[in-house]
């Protein structure tokens, strides 16, 4: 692949758990893809389609929602709710054939810096070996 | 599943067997006297006469005119203008109703007549606490289609004749808007219990959502059949001096042959659009004269927000930030965010959607919105396990869940270790 690429990620990432997760990882010192952009929300819930495919849309070559494990949302049921919404925009995206892939949804806690710094970096190689976004660079969109 | 394979043909509570295990529905044979509309409307006043009804709301023509609306009719003689089945879908009825009903409860008991799917956008705007149903008797009746709106415009005259032709040949007609010759939810079925379509929801059987069903397939405009679905259909029927013992066999047979004709068009419909639609140049094609006037989102009924987002100032950026998606792109199209709005409103009620075509309808430019919405939500509605306009009582995907479910969607990442327990293992 085009070593030259840098992706450009957004991680949406609640406030309780994955910011905190996120925030440990850092505080450890622990290696982490400098190509995500990090905006905390206050829950998973708090993210509707429309904020992840404007990321798409615009130019995000791949989009993190991270939120509490389940059962674990500091509004109890928060990331449930998330979950369906992003299962109904990914199936969308599947159905319209426009890079489904570059979405991805992950449960990290406050606890889980390790999991935190290894699910961004696994998914910053997945979106490096995909190669740039190609609606962010479509006339059309 | 296969993008593009949706096989609603195949869920078990509609299969030939099921149909045929069951016995047969009761209901009313009522003679026609001149004309079904006649009959109807006849029917209509004496519930306004015997006070089984306050009020109730129909689909009329415009005195003089060709054109038509829906009327809220106290008077029974204001109810000879009254067209069940009109050559065209003005307003969809779920969004009539809804005006009606948005705020506050009422006292009176009222009665709508709308066709299948302005029944369906009814049930899902109720789930959407937008209609309050415990007030209205729903009235439903079988569908030929309509002919689409800006035709009819052009020529009242031809389209309404072509449109009584397409009623002889119940809905085998080239003049009828393409999403009409591809509904396979023209008329009412009863669905067995234990539908796998119900089983992420709350449970309890899938029943119609309509109180009384008006069937006219096999009446061969000599009769028409009542089929009262729930108890206060019956109650209402009863008020009538109505008994339901009759035998509705003939129109249910009739139903299920028309609805199996229906069904291979709807699967070659999937199999043409499942493609059309899919990669961005092929989905930006189809948008490629969309001049973005959100008229497809003012007409959906099921397009649910009272303030949409699509209309608010979020979307609005800076001039350098139009400037650096131009330089990414080499050029930006104007009017902005056309797909955004499109996808993102899909995002939003394409497990609502009813099929119903009011949007594309409302298309200045011709766009087949209705049918890229319904090639979309058939196959998420599938993928949920939802049929829309169904179950009052069920409450919309969006705003139920189970703890274990969609576990794919989880991506924790290859191989990735975690430390929490509960965390549900990838699939
Ligand atoms: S989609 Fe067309 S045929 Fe089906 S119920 Fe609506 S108007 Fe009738
Ligand atoms: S998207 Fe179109 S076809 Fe679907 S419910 Fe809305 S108006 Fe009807
Ligand atoms: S009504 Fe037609 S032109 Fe207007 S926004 Fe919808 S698709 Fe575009
Ligand atoms: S607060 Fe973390 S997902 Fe709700």
């Amino acid at each position: 692949m085009d070593t030259e690429f840098k992706p450009n990620i957004v991680g949406f990432l609640c406030n309780w758990c994955s910011y905190a997760g996120a925030d440990l990882a850092g505080s450890s010192k622990m290696e982490i893809e400098p190509s995500l952009s990090v905006i905390r929300v206050m829950c998973s819930s708090r993210i509707n389609s429309n904020l992840v495919l404007s990321s798409l849309l615009w130019g995000a070559d791949g989009v993190l929602v991270a939120g509490c494990h389940p059962g674990d949302c500091h509004y109890e049921r928060g990331n449930y709710y998330a979950r369906r919404r992003f299962a109904l925009l990914k199936k969308i995206l599947e159905v319209l054939d426009l890079e489904p892939d570059r979405l991805q949804l992950s449960w990290i806690s406050a606890s889980e810096g390790k999991r935190y710094s290894e699910v961004v970096n696994t998914f910053a190689e997945h979106i490096s070996q995909a190669g740039p976004n190609s609606l962010a660079h479509n006339p059309k969109v | 599943m296969v993008n593009g394979d949706v096989k609603r043909e195949e869920t078990p509570m509609n299969s030939a067997q099921d149909m045929k295990n069951r016995n047969s529905l009761k209901g009313k044979i009522v003679l026609v006297d001149g004309e079904n509309r006649k009959t109807i409307i006849d029917l209509m006043k004496q519930l306004l006469e015997k006070k089984c009804l306050d009020a109730i709301l129909v689909p009329s023509q415009v005195p003089d005119t060709d054109s038509y609306t829906w009327l809220l009719v106290q008077e029974g003689s204001l109810l000879d203008l009254c067209d069940p089945l009109p050559p065209v879908m003005t307003v969809q009825g779920g969004k009539a109703l809804s005006s009606l009903t948005k705020h506050g409860e009422m006292e009176a008991n009222i009665g709508a007549l709308m066709r299948p799917c302005e029944i369906e956008a009814v049930v899902e705007l109720h789930k959407l606490k937008q209609i309050d149903l415990d007030h209205i008797i729903l009235f439903s009746i079988d569908c030929p289609g309509t002919v689409p709106l800006s035709d009819y415009m052009r020529d009242p005259q031809k389209m309404a004749e072509n449109f009584k032709e397409s009623i002889k040949k119940w809905g085998e007609s080239e003049s009828l808007r393409p999403i009409c010759q591809i509904c396979d939810r023209f008329s009412l079925f009863p669905f067995a219990p234990s539908s796998p379509k119900s089983s992420l929801s709350q449970g309890g059987a899938d029943l119609p959502a309509s109180d009384i069903h008006i069937g006219l397939l096999g009446g061969n405009d000599e009769k028409i059949f009542l089929w009262p679905v729930t108890q206060r259909g019956k109650d209402l029927l009863k008020k009538l001096d109505l008994s339901v013992h009759d035998n509705l066999e003939v129109w249910e047979s009739k139903v299920e042959e028309v609805r199996e004709e229906k069904l291979k068009k709807r699967t070659a419909f999937h199999d043409e659009w499942s493609t059309k639609i899919k990669g961005v140049d092929n989905f930006a094609a189809i948008f490629d004269e969309c001049i973005n006037c959100h008229n497809c989102m003012e007409a959906c009924p099921v397009c649910y927000c009272q303030q949409c987002y699509f209309d608010s100032q979020l979307l609005t950026l800076t001039p350098e930030a139009y400037l650096e998606r131009a330089q990414k792109r080499g050029s930006l199209r104007f009017p902005l965010d056309t797909l955004l709005f499109h996808i993102g409103r899909m995002s939003h009620m394409a497990l609502s959607c009813v099929s119903c075509g009011a949007c594309e309808d409302a298309c200045p430019m011709s766009i087949p919105v209705a049918q890229v919405f319904t090639a979309v939500g058939d196959q998420v509605q599938d993928y949920f396990k939802y049929v829309p306009g169904r179950e009052k009582e069920e409450s919309p995907p969006l705003q139920i869940f189970l703890e274990d479910e969609f576990g794919d969607v989880e991506t924790p990442g290859d191989g990735l270790e975690t430390s929490h327990g509960e965390a549900k293992e990838n699939v």
